[in-house]
């Protein structure tokens, strides 16, 4: 049974914000905040995440690599490893089958080993096995591999440059106009007639995103077992079933013999999404005939997954009054070596580049720039942080320059509820207004500041899935506890509680006789993936269905045992209401099972069709929508960029769980001041990572944060998920930067155009204000 | 990382024979927080491990003696920036200890394995400068004393010998009251290593030391006897031209990454001026308990 | 001494004796020796603190230090924090407070705040934040990190 996407219900405008309360609450009810399902073991050091699990017999994998950007691989020696106790087997490029075997969630561009040439640092090479960890990394050391370095493009102008080296095999696109650049591919989006356009005032600027990477504090894991006549694989991976699907073409066995386990991953962000090494992996536990274990070092997963950077050029268009002429904006997105999803990021996330507003003509040029770095893959914001960025902060340039409020200009902009806002594409779907107001108020927006303080605003505004396909299936054991069964990914953002208080509401039971079963492919109904903030709105609504499915059965139970016409029986909410009384679940399905006993089992589809005309695929499901607002303090000796007060309101149609959303929304924030505060990829001249590790690569600690943060979030319920849920946890990420960059720019008069704001770069712009 | 062999001496004289014996093979362990990161990068491979913390000779702590606080080479971190003291005599070093990285980090690094790391940016170092620290060294000829202000060589070099270690370092106790204060630049406010370390220190007789690290292979110490700095309704430019003076041994490298060179020195003129105030301030107050 | 080096152990409360390689690191031995896997690998540098245990009544990033620096003393991990599959008062603050999201910090996490609360009854915001700070979080959850130990310490001084 499927449930089709209803349209935004209307609610009421001007509801009341949601605040989570500090703690968790209630009995485990959509709208209470119950304890975290799956917290108990996270506490106590039960949990097991991949790297916790050993098989018998297993050997450890390590990988080699060659020290350089791009090189051309010579000859590869591995006879002083092989005389390491313990070493079993190398495997290269030669040993795999001929030609190379290739996958790519968009292009199949990537070998499952380098072969010829290592395209970016940290291209493996080799991949030893061992029977001890220890043996594993000795002989990976004493792998001996002669190179020729080659000439690496590493940055967009190098890439872009008609004599750079090609970064892509041509082959692998033969028909594509393209070819013979590092543009992988161009995506353009418009509307109106941008040259035509008449604007008081034009604003054009050059800014720049800088390449960051993911650091979940779980490094990526691999297993990979034979399994009869097929293969077992556990995976840190986010998309089982996808990954269930690359392995099976790749090895060439039916699907129902690659059976994927996915524990919960310690972290995620989009970086554990698509296949890495898995197939190398699998073809190493072939060759085995036992299982292989990869688990990376933190330094090996910045050298595996990182968010594109950007370049974007922006020129805005403004009436005297403010009102937006046109968007023109060129953004060159720097992804890696490989495509992996990182053209799916430029297209998505260039698409609604000009911010949730009313603009009459725009022009969006987004290009997918292929060079010899690490693979760029998704990463929350998904492509939109970047444009957001440059976009925000040219409004701003504008406002100023017309002597507009800033909050002002940007309310007089917004587009309002059911305006299509992208011609053709899902119409606004929110009172976004109710987010800024309410984000302007809470940063105290217009009050008298100290000096050297400023305040900063900004809006982001996401696309959710544009496709998508969830099962759930939920049994309703006999004594009326329950089982659900969704193929969603828990890396943190708390699905598995979500789907656990939709069946303990639906279905009356208490939160803690509800058991979630999520990632292992032989046990779960298919999920297409975790990703796009989509899983409480797809798999939720699957969850709903399922639910409702049990709760026509138990209509029909009821009917029967009491001798009701079904159309006069409702179950409402966890309760079984007839024409004259109200019963309990239990009350109905004990009697109804009868002496046999049994369990009534609920199957639940969601689905969102592809729509082949549109740029996308299909239209947004929903919109995140976000409001940052910020006071920050500038010590202009030093640079030092202190954040005094941060508020973070998100549209989310219905918080399922007011804690979790509020937890989202704070971490979402707080991983966006990594990008604009303190982390960037440091290249040498040839193209190699610089600050591999922890030591040299800052991240936000506990001592970093805002002095005061405060997150809330709007409830319409006009969200097309369960109860008026949207998704949410990526639009507190979006505008970080530009709402900081805008209280830099009011501080101190400086407007900075790159990221990140270290101390030194804002002491540097300072240094050099005229 | 490689294997060795580890030994774990209970005595001094046990120590110092192995160490002689192996000398650039043997590698001494106290807290393990520079060690063990070497270790694991392979930038150190050494056949034998030593590991300090059973030789009795070498009990971590802190006492006074002769006029003297001697702290013993592994102590941690944790303990000296705890220490009352320290915290009254020896503010800055204090200050330092307390920033040298996290809590788990603290709780390992020693004074010791600090000074004999000697990277250019170790936390401890300007505050033992300007506190005229002198370092207590033994080895296969018996014992020795350096200042400190002759330790650091370069990057990861000192005066060490062949068979040496350092088993205690002391501290002068200072005749009349002293304001010190360690400041330092790090890429953010949580636990970092540095980018430009300074300590300041002004005593009663209106002598200001101020010693600053991490903009060279070596910290440096200077010393400003004319009392001009420390005094308050002194000129502007005259401090100004003073400091400029103690600052000129600052030649940061191009290659870091942490930190620009021009930045640097930028800030090391920053914190320069914020340390003599903050540290007259605090002479003043101190003299002002007496 | 090379090849196998014996030592002896309190782990957990449990007094062990097994045989290490001098090499081995404490976390290494603690998660691949004794099944304890509680204790995490991440940066293995001790910056990030997800494998933080405490060692002889002081925590420490067990990655830094080599096993057979333990012999003789006391290690507890993660798994030691809570008697008899009862939550501790901590742990409990962590679930009710929302700190808890993928969770692979956790364990470091409340083996520091654990620590933190033994050496200061009624922290405040600032010397939580400071204890924690050498635990990394990449779903940021420090501000529900920081209620709940400041939940702890109140529960704990209330209770008394």
């Amino acid at each position: 049974m499927s449930a089709g996407m209803s349209a935004a219900a209307g609610a009421a405008p001007g509801a009341a914000p949601g605040t989570a309360t500090g703690t968790a609450t209630g009995s485990g009810r959509v709208g209470d905040s119950p304890r975290r399902v799956g917290g108990h073991d996270r506490v106590t050091g039960l949990q097991r995440y991949v790297a916790d699990l050993h098989l018998p017999d297993e050997l450890h994998a390590r990988l080699v690599t060659v020290p350089v950007a791009r090189a051309r691989i010579v000859t590869i020696d591995a006879s002083a490893a092989e005389r390491v106790p313990g070493f079993r087997f190398v495997m290269t490029a030669a040993d795999l089958p001929q030609p190379m075997p290739r996958f790519g969630p968009q292009f199949r561009d990537r070998p499952v080993i380098a072969v010829g040439e290592t395209k970016y640092h940290g291209d493996p090479v080799a991949a030893v096995a061992a029977d001890t960890r220890d043996a594993a990394e000795e002989a990976a050391g004493l792998v001996r591999v002669d190179y020729e370095e080659l000439p690496a493009a590493f940055t967009v102008a190098a890439a872009l440059d008609p004599a750079a080296p090609l970064v892509q095999d041509p082959s692998l696109r033969p028909n594509d106009p393209l070819v013979g650049t590092n543009v992988l591919r161009e995506h353009r989006v418009g509307w109106g007639d941008v040259e035509a356009a008449v604007a008081d005032l034009v604003v054009e600027q050059r800014y720049t995103f800088p390449m960051v990477t993911h650091f979940a504090i779980e490094p990526h894991a691999y297993i990979v077992a034979p399994d009869g006549d097929g293969i077992a694989v556990w995976s840190s991976i986010q998309h089982p079933n996808w990954l269930q699907k690359v392995l099976a073409e790749l090895l060439r066995l039916p699907l129902s013999k690659v059976r994927v386990h996915s524990p919960d991953p310690g972290g995620g962000f989009g970086g554990k999404q698509h296949t890495k090494y898995e197939p190398l992996v699998a073809f190493m536990a072939l060759r085995a005939g036992r299982p292989v274990r990869l688990v990376l070092t933190l330094e090996e997963t910045f050298q595996a997954v990182r968010r594109a950077a950007a370049e974007v050029r922006v020129r805005t268009g403004f009436q005297s009054d403010g009102t937006l002429a046109f968007q023109d904006i060129e953004a060159n997105y720097l992804i890696g070596a490989y495509a992996d999803i990182a053209d799916r990021v430029v297209g998505k996330g260039s698409y609604p580049g000009c911010g949730p507003y009313r603009v009459p003509a725009a022009r969006i040029l987004a290009r997918s720039v292929l060079s010899h770095t690490v693979p760029s893959t998704a990463f929350r914001g998904f492509g939109n942080p970047q444009v957001n960025w440059a976009v925000e902060s040219n409004l701003d340039e504008g406002a100023r320059a017309l002597g507009i409020d800033r909050l002002e200009l940007r309310l007089r902009n917004l587009a309002r509820p059911g305006e299509a806002f992208i011609p053709f594409d899902t119409p606004c779907d929110g009172q976004w207004e109710q987010s800024v107001r309410r984000a302007a108020e809470l940063i105290g927006w217009g009050r008298p500041l100290p000096a050297g303080h400023g305040l900063g605003i900004a809006v982001g505004i996401k696309s959710g899935p544009t496709t998508g396909l969830s099962y759930a299936t939920v049994r309703l054991l006999v004594d009326g506890s329950v089982i659900v069964f969704a193929g969603t990914s828990d890396m943190g953002q708390g699905a598995r509680t979500v789907f656990a208080q939709i069946a303990a509401d639906e279905l009356g039971a208490p939160l803690d006789a509800v058991t979630v079963v999520m990632g292992d492919t032989a046990i779960v109904p298919y999920d297409q993936q975790t990703s796009a903030s989509r899983s409480t709105v797809l798999m939720g609504n699957a969850v709903l269905a399922a639910c409702r499915e049990i709760q026509g059965k138990l209509r029909a139970m009821a009917a029967r045992l009491h001798g009701l016409d079904e159309a006069t029986v409702m179950v409402d909410r966890g309760v079984v209401r007839l024409p004259e009384r109200e019963l309990t679940i239990l009350e109905v399905l004990v009697p109804g099972l009868g002496r046999l006993g049994g369990e009534l089992i609920g199957n639940g589809e969601m689905r969102k069709d592809a729509e082949p005309d549109h740029p996308l695929g299909g239209s947004a499901a929903f919109f995140e929508f976000n409001c940052t607002a910020v006071e920050a303090a500038v010590d202009e000796e030093t640079g030092d960029v202190t954040l005094v007060h941060y508020a973070t309101v998100s549209d989310v149609g219905k918080a399922i769980n007011p804690l979790q959303v509020r937890m989202q929304d704070e971490g979402a924030a707080i991983q966006g001041l990594g990008h604009t505060l303190m982390e960037h990829y440091i290249f040498d001249e040839s193209g190699r990572i610089r600050n591999l590790g922890a030591i040299d690569y800052r991240i936000p600690t506990s001592l970093d944060l805002p002095l005061e943060i405060v997150s809330e979030h709007v409830e319409n319920e006009d969200g097309p998920g369960p109860y008026g849920s949207k998704g949410m946890s990526e639009g507190a990420l979006l505008c970080v930067a530009s709402a900081v960059g805008a209280a830099v720019r009011d501080a101190t008069g400086v407007a900075i155009r790159d990221l990140p704001l270290t101390p030194e770069r804002v002491w540097r712009a300072l240094q050099e204000r005229p | 990382m490689h294997p060795f062999s580890y030994e774990r001496p209970a005595t001094l004289a046990r120590a110092v024979a192995l160490l002689e014996a192996h000398g650039p093979e043997a590698r001494v362990l106290a807290g393990g927080t520079d060690l063990i990161i070497r270790l694991r990068d392979g930038s150190l491979a050494p056949t034998v491990v030593v590991d300090l913390k059973r030789i009795a000779e070498l009990e971590p702590g802190i006492r006074e003696a002769d006029g003297r606080l001697v702290i013993g080479a592994t102590t941690v971190m944790t303990d000296i920036a705890a220490d009352a003291r320290i915290r009254r005599r020896f503010e800055a070093l204090a200050e330092a200890a307390a920033v040298v990285g996290s809590v788990q980090i603290r709780n390992r690094a020693t004074l010791g394995g600090n000074i004999c790391n000697a990277s250019p940016a170790a936390d401890t170092a300007p505050a033992l400068l300007v506190h005229g620290a002198v370092v207590v060294i033994a080895g296969p000829s018996g014992s020795r004393r350096i200042p400190i202000d002759g330790w650091f060589v370069r990057s990861g070099v000192t005066t060490l010998g062949r068979g040496e270690l350092v088993t205690a370092i002391e501290l002068p106790l200072p005749a009349a009251p002293m304001g010190s204060v360690h400041l330092r630049r790090t890429r953010r406010r949580g636990h970092d290593l540095a980018s430009v370390t300074l300590c300041c220190g002004v005593d009663a007789s209106g002598v200001t030391r101020l010693a600053y690290g991490s903009v060279g292979p070596r910290p440096v110490l200077a010393v400003d006897a004319t009392g001009v700095l420390a005094d308050r309704d002194a000129a502007p430019e005259a401090r100004t031209g003073l400091l400029e003076r103690m600052l000129a041994e600052a030649t940061p490298s191009a290659r870091s990454m942490r930190a620009s060179p021009d930045y640097r020195l930028a800030m090391l003129r920053v914190l320069a001026r914020r340390g003599v105030d903050i540290a007259t301030a605090r002479l003043a107050a101190a003299e002002g308990r007496r | 001494m090379s090849g196998r080096i014996p030592i002896q152990v309190t782990v957990n409360g449990r007094a062990r004796a097994f045989e290490v390689a001098a090499h081995h690191t404490l976390l290494e031995v603690l998660r691949d020796d004794l099944q304890l896997t509680g204790t995490k690998e991440c940066c293995l540098v001790g910056e990030c603190g997800a494998c933080t245990v405490r060692l002889d009544g002081r925590i420490v990033d067990s990655c830094l230090v080599l096993a057979v620096e333990a012999d003789g003393g006391e290690v507890t991990t993660v798994e030691g924090l809570a008697s008899d599959g009862r939550l501790s008062r901590l742990q409990g603050a962590f679930l009710d407070e929302g700190a808890v999201q993928c969770g692979f910090c956790i364990p470091g996490q409340i083996v520091a705040a654990d620590d933190l609360l033994r050496r200061v009854a009624r922290p405040t915001v600032g010397e939580i934040q400071e204890g924690l700070a050498g635990n990394l979080c990449r779903c940021a959850c420090y501000g529900q990190i920081t209620a709940a130990v400041a939940a702890a310490a109140a529960a704990e001084a209330g209770a008394r």
